[in-house]
C-alpha cells in the first residue's frame, strides 16, 4: 500500500494520463472537497474583505472573527424548509440546481493544480472547459423558467442573453493564448497541461508575450470571464435592487445552496483558465531572473511561510481579543487553529512534500488574487444596465478581441512573412 | 357609485381578476396581450424605498407604463392633528419623512408661528437654520447612499452613513433623540445650544468636504455610474412646473427655484449661498446639484455658527397655543423639496384642520411620466433619484 | 474628443480612482462598527429615554406633586396619575402612577410639562421586552429606573 503511494506519488503524470482509475477517483474526491472548502472560504473571506471595504467588521460573532459563520450558514441552509412554489415546474426546478453545479464542478476535471496535478490530461482540455462551463447557463435557464414567476423569468433571460455573448469574447481571447503556444514555435496544443508547458518552454508567461498584445487578451478575458460569472459590475442576472434575486429568487434552503456553490465555484473555474491561460499555471515567479538551485528551495518554502504567516496572525488576535468570559471559547478556537496551521505549515516544510505541494501552492496563490479582484470589483462599481452591458460586449470586447487576435495572428507570422518579402524582393 | 347610476352592476366573483382598474394607457383593449408583461415591484422590494407598490407593464424589460399604489404607510397623521393641540401634534410631523425630521418640525412650528403672530427671535433662527442644514446634509447622504446602492454600487452608503452619524451625534447633543427629534417648538427653541455646539458643527463641516469629494470619486467620473444617470428620466422644465415638482428635481431641470431664496423664512436672507441648477433635468444632473446643495449647506452652516447671536431663543408664547381665527399655508424649502403645512384654526386649541403637501408624494407624480420607454433597471435608478420616504408619501 | 479626456478612458483612471478609495478603507482602523453588547455607544445627557421619576435624595419621598401636568401634556395620553390630599400633611400624594412605554414616543413633551422635575427621561435606552406585559410601567418601577442587563449568551 505504502509503496503504491510513493510509487505514484513519484511518477510524473497525471492520473488521467497513467490509466489509473483508483487514484483519478481520489483526485476527484480531492477536488471536488476542496473545491467546497475554497467556497465556504471565500464566503468567509468576501463577506470579511467587503466588510473592510465598506468600513465594517463583517461576521464577528459565530466563533473567532466569525470563522465558523460560514459553517453555521450552510447548516442553517440544510436545515431549512425547502419550498417548491405550488405552480412551479417540479421535475425542471427540481434539476436546475443540479445541472448547474454539475457543470461547474466538472470543468475542474482538466484544471492543471501542478504537472501531475489534474485528473488528466485531455488534448482538447481548454475546450472542455469552455463547452462544460457554458452549459450552466442552461441550468439557469431551467431555474428561471421553471420557478413560474416574472422575476426569475427576466433573471433567467438576461443571464442566458448575457453569458452567450460574452463567450464569444472571451473564446478570441483564449484563441489568442492557443495561438500562442503555436506561433514561432511551430507546436500548438490545445491541452491545459500542455499551454503552461508551452509558457514555460518559451520562458515567458503568455501575459507579457508580443506586449501588449498578451495583455490586451488577457484584459479581455478578465472582463469577459467577470461578465460571464454573473458577478458585479455585470451582475444583471441576480441585480438584488431591480430583480430581487435574479433566477434563484424562489429557491430556498439547499437548492439555494446548490446556486451559491455552483457560483463560486464557476468563478474559481474561470479563474483557473485565467491563470494556466496567461499567468503560467502553477509555474512560480520570476523563473528566469531568479533561477538557481537557492532560489528554488527560498520560493518552495513559501507555501510554509505563508501558512506561518497566518498561523501568526491567528496567535496575534488570539492575544487582542477582549479578555472577558464570554469571548474565551472564541479566543481558545482561535489559537487552536492558529497552531494548526503553523503544524501545516510545518509539514509544508519537508522535503518531499515541499515540492510537490509548492505547484499547487502558486495556482492558488494566482486564482485567489483573481478572486480578491471579483471582490474589490464588487466592493466599488456600479452596476451596468442590460442594453450597455450588450454595448460592452459586442461593441468594446468583441472588435478588441478580434483586432487582437489578428495582431498576434501576424505578429506571430512575422518572420514568414519577412521572409517571403525579401524572397519575393530581387 | 349609487345602484341606479348608469353603468352599476353588482360585483362578480370574475372582478377580482380584473385588471383594467390599473388603467394604464391602453385602457381599450385588453391589458394584457401575449408581448406585455405586468411586473408587481413591491410593496416589498428591496429599492422601493419602503413600501411603494409600483405595478409596471412591460414588453420584455422596456416600461410601457406605470401605476403606483400608495398607502402602505398611512398613519392618518393629518386627522391626528385635528385631535390635538398645537403644541402636542408638533412631535408628530417628525414622523413624516422620519429622514428629515428637522425640516418637518420647522415647517409645522413656523406655519404655527405665522399663525400666532409671533417670530422666533434672532438666536433661536440661527439655530433652526443650522439644524435645518445639517438634517438637509443628513437627508441627501441617506439619498446618495440609497440611490447608489439602487444602481448596484454597495460600498457609498456605508461612508455616507458614517457621515452622518455625526449629524445625528449633534443632533443627539442638541435635543436628545437622533431620528425623530421634536427639536423646535411653537415660538422658538427649548433647548439651548450644548456647549460646543459651535465647534461641534466646525468640526463637522471640515471633516465632511473631504468626505464628499471621496463620495464623487466614488461616482462622479465613474463610467458605469455616468452611463446608469446620465439621459436616464429626463424631466424638462415645462412638465415640472405642470406636475408641481419642486426641490432639486425642480432645479436640476435648470429651474432657480429655491423658497430659501424666493421666500425667505428664518434667517436665510443673512446667508450667501448659491441655488445650484442642472441642464438636462436628468438623473445625472439631479446628483450633482444634490452634491453641490450638500457643499452649500456646509457654506450656510459656517456663516450661521461664525455669526450665532446671544439673545433669548424663545418667543413670547402663551402656555396655552389658541390661534385667532384663519388660515394659513407656509412652506419651506425641505431637502426634498417644498414642504407646506395648510392650518386652519377655528379659534380653540386644536386646529381645526391640517393638510400637509408633502414634497414627495407630489415628485412621485413625476415617476410615470419620467420612466415610460426606458428599462426596467432604469425605475430603479429613478426611483432612487426621486428621493421619496414613504412615510412622507402616505402620511 | 481631445486627447486628454480619451487617454483617460483608455487606461479606466476614472474606475481605477474609485478602487484606490475602496482599497485604502480596508485598514481595520477605519472599521466604525460597535459590536453592541460587548461596546456601550455613548449616550448624551439630554437623551430621552427611560423615563424616571425622581425622588427627594435626602426623605426618599416622591417629588411628584400630583398635578397631573404631564398627562395633560403627554399627546398619546398614556400617563394616568391619581392622587390624593393626605389630610395631616396637606399635600397630595401619588396614589398610583402609570406610564405605558408600549404607546410613548419620547418625545419629551412630559418631562418638559413636569413643574418639580419629578419626572425626567433618562439616558437608559435598554427597554425592549419579549412581551407586552411589563410595559405599563408603575410608580415603583420608575422610581427604581431600569435595572441593567448584562449580555449573556
Ligand atoms: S415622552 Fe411624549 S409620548 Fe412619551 S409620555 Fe412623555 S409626552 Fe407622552
Ligand atoms: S407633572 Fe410632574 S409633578 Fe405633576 S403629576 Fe406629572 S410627574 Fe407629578
Amino acid at each position: 500500500m505504502f509503496d503504491a503511494i510513493t510509487k505514484y506519488l513519484s511518477s510524473a503524470t497525471t492520473p488521467g494520463e497513467a490509466g489509473s482509475i483508483f487514484w483519478a477517483t481520489i483526485y476527484i474526491l480531492i477536488i471536488t472537497a476542496g473545491i467546497s472548502l475554497s467556497v465556504i472560504a471565500m464566503n468567509w473571506l468576501e463577506r470579511k474583505i467587503l466588510a473592510h471595504m465598506q468600513i465594517r467588521l463583517g461576521p464577528m460573532r459565530v466563533g473567532p472573527h466569525g470563522l465558523l459563520q460560514p459553517f453555521a450558514d450552510a447548516l442553517k441552509l440544510l436545515i431549512k424548509e425547502d419550498i417548491i412554489p405550488a405552480e412551479a415546474d417540479k421535475l425542471v426546478f427540481w434539476s436546475a440546481p443540479v445541472v448547474v453545479t454539475m457543470t461547474a464542478f466538472t470543468t475542474f476535471l482538466v484544471v492543471p493544480f501542478g504537472r501531475t496535478h489534474a485528473v488528466t490530461d485531455m488534448n482538447i482540455g481548454i475546450l472542455f472547459m469552455l463547452g462544460v462551463s457554458s452549459l450552466g447557463v442552461l441550468g439557469i435557464i431551467m431555474a428561471g423558467w421553471s420557478s413560474n414567476s416574472h422575476y426569475p423569468l427576466m433573471g433567467s433571460l438576461r443571464s442566458s442573453a448575457q453569458m452567450v455573448s460574452y463567450e464569444i469574447a472571451m473564446g478570441l481571447a483564449i484563441i489568442c493564448a492557443v495561438l500562442m503556444t503555436s506561433l514561432q514555435t511551430g507546436t500548438g496544443t490545445l491541452s491545459m497541461i500542455g499551454i503552461v508547458e508551452a509558457q514555460a518552454s518559451q520562458h515567458t508567461w503568455f501575459i507579457f508575450k508580443f506586449f501588449p498584445l498578451g495583455f490586451l487578451a488577457f484584459g479581455v478575458f478578465a472582463i469577459a470571464m467577470v461578465a460571464e460569472t454573473n458577478r458585479a459590475p455585470f451582475d444583471l442576472p441576480e441585480a438584488e435592487s431591480e430583480l430581487v434575486a435574479g433566477f434563484h429568487t424562489e429557491y430556498s434552503g439547499f437548492r439555494w445552496s446548490l446556486f451559491f456553490l455552483a457560483e463560486y465555484a464557476a468563478m474559481l473555474a474561470v479563474s483557473s483558465i485565467a491563470v494556466t491561460l496567461w499567468l503560467g499555471g502553477w509555474m512560480r515567479p520570476f523563473p528566469n531572473w531568479l533561477s538557481g538551485s537557492i532560489w528554488n528551495l527560498a520560493f518552495s518554502l513559501f507555501p510554509a511561510l505563508t501558512l506561518f504567516v497566518l498561523a501568526g496572525l491567528c496567535l496575534l488576535g488570539t492575544a487582542r481579543m477582549p479578555k472577558i468570559p464570554q469571548m474565551k471559547i472564541q479566543t481558545v478556537g482561535l489559537g487552536i487553529f492558529g497552531l494548526l496551521l503553523g503544524f501545516i505549515g510545518l509539514v509544508l516544510i519537508i522535503p518531499g512534500v515541499r515540492e510537490r505541494v509548492q505547484d499547487i501552492y502558486w495556482f492558488v496563490v494566482k486564482v485567489a488574487f483573481f478572486m480578491y479582484m471579483y471582490i474589490w470589483y464588487r466592493g466599488t462599481f456600479p452596476r451596468y444596465r442590460f442594453d450597455q452591458l450588450m454595448k460592452v460586449g459586442w461593441k468594446v470586447l468583441l472588435p478588441t478581441g478580434l483586432a487582437v487576435l489578428i495582431a498576434t495572428a501576424l505578429w506571430g507570422l512575422l518572420p514568414q512573412i519577412s521572409s517571403a518579402i525579401v524572397g519575393v524582393l530581387p | 357609485m349609487g345602484e341606479n347610476q348608469p353603468g352599476y352592476r353588482e360585483w362578480t366573483m370574475s372582478d377580482s381578476t380584473r385588471t383594467d382598474y390599473l388603467d394604464l394607457d391602453t385602457k381599450d383593449e385588453t391589458f394584457l396581450d401575449a408581448t406585455e408583461l405586468v411586473l408587481n415591484m413591491g410593496p416589498q422590494h428591496p429599492s422601493t424605498h419602503g413600501v411603494l407598490r409600483v405595478i409596471l407593464k412591460l414588453d420584455g424589460e422596456k416600461v410601457l407604463g406605470t401605476e403606483c399604489v400608495i398607502g402602505y404607510l398611512h398613519r392618518g397623521v393629518e386627522k391626528i392633528g385635528e385631535n390635538r393641540t398645537y403644541a402636542m401634534f408638533n412631535p408628530y410631523v417628525d414622523r413624516m419623512d422620519y429622514v428629515a425630521s428637522v425640516s418637518n418640525g420647522l415647517g409645522y412650528c413656523e406655519a404655527v408661528e405665522k399663525l400666532l403672530n409671533v417670530e422666533a427671535p434672532p438666536r433661536a433662527q440661527y439655530i433652526r437654520v443650522i439644524l435645518t442644514e445639517l438634517c438637509r446634509i443628513a437627508s441627501h447622504q441617506v439619498w446618495l447612499g440609497t440611490h447608489a446602492l439602487d444602481i448596484g454600487a454597495l460600498t457609498p452608503l456605508f461612508y455616507c452613513f458614517r457621515d452622518r452619524e455625526e449629524i445625528l451625534k449633534i443632533f443627539e447633543k442638541y435635543c436628545g433623540a437622533r431620528l425623530t427629534t421634536h427639536a423646535f417648538r411653537i415660538g422658538g427653541c427649548i433647548y439651548e445650544a450644548y456647549d460646543g455646539f459651535e465647534q461641534d458643527c466646525q468640526k463637522f463641516c471640515d471633516a465632511f468636504l473631504p468626505k464628499l469629494d471621496e463620495y464623487e470619486e466614488l461616482l462622479t467620473t465613474n463610467r458605469i455610474w455616468v452611463r446608469r444617470t446620465k439621459g436616464v428620466g429626463i424631466l424638462n422644465p415645462e412638465d415640472c412646473i405642470a406636475l408641481g415638482v419642486t426641490g432639486p428635481v425642480l432645479r436640476a431641470a435648470g429651474v432657480k427655484w429655491d423658497l430659501r431664496r424666493a421666500q425667505p423664512y428664518e434667517a436665510y436672507k443673512d446667508f450667501d449661498f448659491e441655488i445650484p441648477t442642472g441642464l438636462n433635468g436628468d438623473t445625472y444632473d439631479r446628483y450633482l446639484v444634490r452634491i453641490e446643495e450638500m457643499r452649500q449647506s456646509v457654506r450656510i452652516i459656517r456663516q450661521a455658527v461664525e455669526g450665532l447671536p446671544q439673545g433669548p431663543i424663545m418667543a413670547k408664547v402663551p402656555k396655552v397655543i389658541k390661534p385667532p381665527v384663519g388660515e394659513i399655508y407656509h412652506s419651506i424649502e425641505a431637502p426634498k423639496g417644498e414642504l407646506g403645512y395648510f392650518i386652519v384654526s377655528d379659534g380653540s386649541t386644536q386646529p381645526y384642520r391640517v393638510r400637509v403637501r408633502p414634497p414627495s408624494f407630489v415628485n412621485l407624480q413625476a415617476l410615470d411620466k419620467m420612466v415610460r420607454g426606458l428599462l426596467v433597471a432604469d425605475v430603479v435608478a429613478v426611483i432612487g433619484t426621486l428621493d421619496i420616504v414613504l412615510g412622507e408619501v402616505d402620511r | 474628443m481631445s486627447l486628454k479626456p480619451l487617454l483617460r478612458k483608455l487606461f479606466l483612471v476614472d474606475l481605477i480612482k474609485g478602487l484606490k478609495v475602496t482599497f485604502n478603507y480596508q485598514a481595520p482602523s477605519e472599521a466604525i462598527t460597535e459590536q453592541y453588547p460587548l461596546e456601550r455607544p455613548v449616550i448624551f445627557e439630554r437623551f430621552r429615554g427611560q423615563p424616571r421619576l425622581n425622588s427627594n435624595p435626602d426623605t426618599g419621598e416622591s417629588l411628584c406633586i400630583v398635578c397631573n401636568l404631564c398627562a395633560l401634556a403627554c399627546p398619546e395620553q398614556l400617563i394616568v396619575v391619581k392622587g390624593e390630599r393626605n389630610p395631616t400633611t396637606k399635600r397630595k400624594e401619588v396614589v398610583s402612577w402609570t406610564y405605558d412605554l408600549s404607546r410613548c414616543m419620547f418625545c419629551g413633551l412630559c418631562a418638559e410639562a413636569c413643574s418639580t422635575d419629578a419626572l425626567e427621561l433618562t439616558q437608559d435606552y435598554e427597554m425592549a421586552l419579549y412581551t407586552r406585559e411589563g410595559m405599563v410601567l408603575d410608580q415603583a418601577a420608575l422610581e427604581r429606573g431600569q435595572e441593567p442587563k448584562r449580555y449573556e449568551k
